[in-house]
């Protein structure tokens, strides 16, 4: 069982990406002065400066180019990435643009070839050949890993690859375990942490636990805060799931229920919980950085 | 049918269809059956995926899987054809139709007769009905919290096609902004207000291939209730699609969006609702925990026998505005 200090600090992006999940217009608002690199990187650099030490983030063209900011200014080795795959708002609205599934597909296939990533190439055509669902899931993780990678450079430490929410739960719900063996058993050979964004806690617990994955070789980002706010079915089964765990590897995130909770009440919640590996706050204004790190250092680190 | 269960076939395989298959995969009353999509590309990579549901590419194969209900989630003008075919072969008694229900008004009300004679469970899928938000606000409203109602703003605003202004042909394909993001306000303000005649009409397109990308109506109901429609896919700064209202009424004002509701009373008292304090709970999520509860409704109704809401009727109504906003527009523009 790791310690209190042990608890990862994690920098969400959500507010990098004009959402709040709070009222929409609150994120169009948001979204006019903080969607640039340099303003999102310098809100990293005091999230970090106070106590932080990783960044939770979709992978899209907005989050890479806060990653070059960070490598540029030397500041990326000091941080963990935690990256979530796909940025499904982006594919979701490529594909209603580009003619749904089949063109969001010639579109992605295309950008994987352009990428130059052969091992890449080479499984996806295995994948398209052969039909093969795994071995184009494989080829999707290379070339995100791959544009990690080119964007962070070296001095980066990609500790985990999660799984977006929407695909996880899908997943969950289509009772595809090959798919989750397949992603954690990639992703583990390559000494990447399997990661999961659920918005199904407890269902993926108990469905991990009917599938014999190990629980201890992953990490799952979930829900939880003091008003229950998307904690499926409800705030208690989701707490008793989180007790029934073998170890911390629960990331906590939407913590301040998007907003609707202040930090310290958040907080104070947060640090009832056990099993708890990490926790990722998004942050807009340099206020926000400096003072919520600061407090979740002190109320989860002492 | 059993009386605990309901076997299920959906029929289009986009992102409407894997959503609604795989709710229907988790509900507990419901088991899914088979898939049908006719693209071979589609089929040959899920078989990969789906590895103990069958996957069909016509829809009358589906008439040997003892069907209890089928989803329809195709583009909108294979709604039609379809589900006539599904009630001729007799393939399901109950159907549940991705929005909206037709392409046209005169489709819309055939479907309802052919759904009329044949029986069963019939449902469109208008998912904000089942939002704890736009629920409320239809409580506040039955309740008369504010009073005779007087006029209303509404909009319905994404930014889908924001970027590429220059000519889609992927938006006109979509059925233009009325079928496609219009239809949502136009059903919760049927909902909320009853039958609505529309008075003027103004359509826009921003693209080469003349879709409809904007429009901007006007309507009255028979008790003088006067309402004004804006909606747009072209909009920035619409990272997901939103609908709002603004309703005047004789006692106060109801403000109504996806997240928030707020109630202001002439008599100074105002209350506030979100997401987060209105027991948004559903046992799985995706998507949002609207589209739990609306299979959960559907297939319930289906098991019961018990009328769906909103029903082939109820959409009909929200195809026969659009005609009538269309018509309008046309007679503005000449």
């Amino acid at each position: 069982m790791n310690s209190r200090k042990d608890i990862a600090l994690l920098v969400g992006d959500n507010p990098f990406h004009g959402i709040s999940h709070l009222s929409q217009e609150r994120a169009r608002v948001r979204g006019n002065d903080s969607t640039y690199a340099d303003y999102a990187a310098e809100l990293i650099t005091i999230s970090l400066d106070n106590e932080a030490n990783g960044f939770m983030f979709s992978v899209s063209e907005q989050t890479l180019a806060i990653l070059r900011k960070l490598r540029e200014e030397e500041k990326i080795g000091r941080l963990n990435l935690y990256a979530i795959v796909p940025y499904a708002f982006e594919y979701v609205r490529l594909a209603t643009q580009v003619g749904g599934i089949p063109g969001l597909g010639k579109k992605f296939a295309k950008e994987i070839a352009l990428s130059g990533n052969v091992r890449a190439v080479a499984m996806g055509v295995k994948g398209i050949l052969g039909s093969d669902p795994a071995s184009l899931m494989k080829t999707y993780l290379s070339y995100e890993i791959s544009r990690i990678k080119s964007a962070a450079g070296k001095e980066a430490n990609l500790k985990s690859l999660i799984l977006h929410q929407l695909l996880t739960d899908m997943g969950l719900a289509l009772d595809l375990d090959w798919f989750f063996k397949s992603f954690i058993d990639f992703l583990l050979k390559r000494g990447i942490t399997p990661g999961f964004n659920t918005g199904n806690f407890a269902y993926l617990v108990n469905k991990f636990r009917a599938w014999n994955i190990d629980l201890a070789e992953v990490i799952v980002a979930a829900p939880f805060n003091k008003v229950g706010f998307q904690m499926i079915p409800s705030k208690h089964t989701c707490e008793m799931a989180l007790k029934s765990l073998p170890e911390p590897n629960v990331i906590a995130i939407s913590i301040l229920a998007a907003g609707y909770i202040k930090p310290l009440e958040a907080i104070s919640y947060i640090a009832t919980l056990p099993n708890i590996k990490g926790v990722s706050v998004g942050v807009s204004k340099e206020s926000h950085a400096s003072e919520t790190f600061k407090l979740l250092a002190k109320k989860l680190h002492e | 049918m059993s009386e605990d269960s309901c076997r299920v076939g959906v029929i289009g395989l986009g992102k409407m269809g894997l959503l609604h298959a795989s709710i229907l995969n988790v509900l507990p009353n419901a088991q899914l059956v088979v898939l049908c999509d006719k693209s071979r590309i589609l089929r040959k990579f899920l078989k990969g995926v789906f590895k103990e549901i069958r996957l069909v590419d016509d829809v009358e194969k589906l008439s040997d899987c003892n069907l209890d209900a089928v989803y329809v989630t195709t583009p909108i003008p294979a709604h039609f054809p379809i589900a006539k075919t599904v009630y001729s072969n007799k393939i399901a008694r109950n159907l549940f139709v991705e929005k909206t229900l037709a392409s046209n008004y005169d489709t819309a009300k055939e479907l309802c007769d052919l759904a009329n004679s044949y029986g069963g469970v019939n449902m469109v899928g208008y998912t904000r009905r089942f939002s704890v938000i736009f629920k409320k606000a239809k409580s506040l409203l039955d309740q008369e919290k504010i009073g005779e109602l007087v006029s209303f703003n509404a909009s319905s605003y994404s930014s889908d096609f924001a970027e590429i202004k220059n000519g889609s042909k992927i938006a006109k394909s979509r059925g233009g902004v009325l079928n496609d993001l219009g239809s949502h306000v136009i059903d919760l303000a049927l909902w909320f207000f009853g039958d609505l005649h529309v008075e003027s009409a103004n359509l826009e397109s921003q693209s080469e291939d003349r879709s409809e990308d904007s429009a901007n109506f006007g309507v009255r109901n028979s008790n003088g209730l006067k309402g004004n429609f804006d909606v747009s896919w072209c909009m920035d700064g619409y990272r997901m699609p939103e609908v709002s209202f603004s309703i005047v009424g004789s006692k106060g004002i109801i403000n109504v969006n996806d997240d928030k509701l707020e109630l202001k009373l002439k008599s100074g008292k105002t209350s506030v609702w979100y997401r987060q304090n209105l027991d948004d709970y559903a046992n799985f999520w995706l998507g949002g925990p609207e589209f739990f509860r609306e299979n959960e409704h559907f297939i319930q109704s289906a098991i019961n026998g018990k009328n769906a809401e909103p029903t082939f009727y109820t959409a009909s109504k929200v195809d026969r505005m659009i005609e009538q906003i269309k018509h309008r527009a046309d007679e503005n523009e000449q």
